[in-house]
């Protein structure tokens, strides 16, 4: 089976994408690890035309239930995990199927930032966590760092003084990032120590026990290493939890091959939506188009189908 | 049993409530925030420090794992 289109990416970008090929007969695949991406995220959103006030989580709901009442084959919850290019033809890869098509959408946003250290992965949900929203109440009386100074490392501290008996925030530069007027707030609350100049080297604690296995209330997170730039030196802090705010990346590994990327990653795309390939198309944050919001994306979605369907029209 | 360990401002949560609601299942929503037994109980069962989790009759999910439950409770 050869499919017109394979679009990948459940946010915003790709579902509309999605909608689009739909209409205009394409023989679509949408494949998606999750629906929603950073929306998911968003409480309250008031700058969805049409819609006065929405919650991420209902908007998507919205979104992808307009989506399945088109025909269109939808693949959920399958990451992708590589994309090539054989004759004329692209080959998708996830890590249980390979998917064939004309021509395809690359619509798969930004992701927290990793560290890319020793012990950050494996102490994933056992005390590293990407989400204070989430799982700040879950640190209460507990001490926890916050690695980046910036704005969103300080939502982050500011979402885990109510738990937390003592934080840390460390900054890679001199100075702490984030607005004066938050980092005053955090001081007031004589919980947060702000330390700068530093790199973090590794996360440290008990080997994980294996996933799920019983009474597994061992194997968490019990320290971190920081080196001091300045001195070169290198310090350990207990704590229970490590709390990454160092931004977004663009999700785009999978696509390297066949894609040119800028300064921090994103995919170069022309005005059309096209990238260095002809056939594959790029919509939404994974791009480097300016500005990242929900409209955005959605528009770029659009134009990103219109696109390959007049590049399917004159292949 | 259905049983739901989750924090008030966790949109995965949120989005895993809705979507259990959407299949008519029944289940106990729990606020780790404010039960700390639960909280405890949570940790210690899943081995993780992170929010949602499920209970299905004893089986613990981590996360919004939509294959996983639905293969569980069988939707």
């Amino acid at each position: 089976m050869i499919y017109d289109l394979i679009i990948i990416g459940g946010g915003p970008g790709g579902i509309t994408a999605g909608i689009y090929a739909a209409r205009k007969k394409l023989k679509t695949l949408l494949i998606t690890k999750e629906w929603g991406g950073q929306v998911i995220k968003a409480n309250e959103i008031e700058n969805w035309p049409g819609t006065k006030k929405i919650s991420g989580t209902d908007l998507i709901k919205q979104m992808t239930e307009h989506l399945k009442k088109f025909e269109i084959e939808i693949k959920e919850g399958k990451e992708v995990i590589d994309l090539d290019k054989k004759g004329d033809n692209f080959f998708v890869r996830d890590n249980d199927q390979e998917y064939e098509a004309k021509a395809v959408i690359l619509a798969t946003g930004k992701i927290p930032r990793t560290l890319n250290i020793p012990g950050e992965e494996e102490f994933k949900g056992k005390g590293v966590s990407f989400c204070a929203t989430c799982d700040a109440p879950l640190f209460k009386d507990k001490e926890v760092a916050v690695i980046g100074g910036g704005n969103a490392g300080f939502d982050t501290a500011m979402d885990l003084v109510k738990y937390a008996k003592k934080i840390y925030v460390l900054e890679f530069l001199e100075e702490m990032k984030g607005d004066p007027i938050t980092k005053e707030k955090l001081a007031q609350t004589g919980k947060v120590e702000f330390i700068t100049n530093v790199a973090v080297k590794a996360i440290k604690g008990k080997k994980p026990a294996p996933y799920r296995a019983e009474g597994s209330g061992s194997g968490f997170v019990e320290s971190l290493i920081y080196e001091d730039r300045k001195t070169s030196e290198d310090h350990e802090i207990k704590i229970d939890g490590v709390f990454i705010s160092i931004g977004m990346m663009p999700k785009v590994g999978f696509a390297q091959k066949l894609v040119e990327l800028n300064k921090i990653g994103e995919i170069v795309i022309d005005k059309d939506n096209y990238t260095k390939t002809p056939g594959v198309f790029a919509a939404g944050d994974i791009t480097d188009i300016k500005y990242e919001q929900i409209v955005i994306a959605a528009g770029e979605g659009a134009k990103a189908a219109l696109a390959a369907t007049e590049y399917l029209k004159n292949k | 049993m259905v049983r739901v360990f989750s924090t008030p401002s966790c949109p995965y949560c949120a989005a895993l409530k809705s979507f259990l609601k959407e299949h008519n299942i029944e289940f106990k929503d729990i606020d780790v925030a404010q039960d700390l037994e639960a909280q405890k109980e949570m940790i210690e069962k899943s081995g993780q420090y992170e929010v949602p989790v499920v209970d299905i009759d004893g089986e613990i999910i981590v996360g919004f794992n939509q294959e996983r439950i639905k293969q569980l409770l069988k939707i």
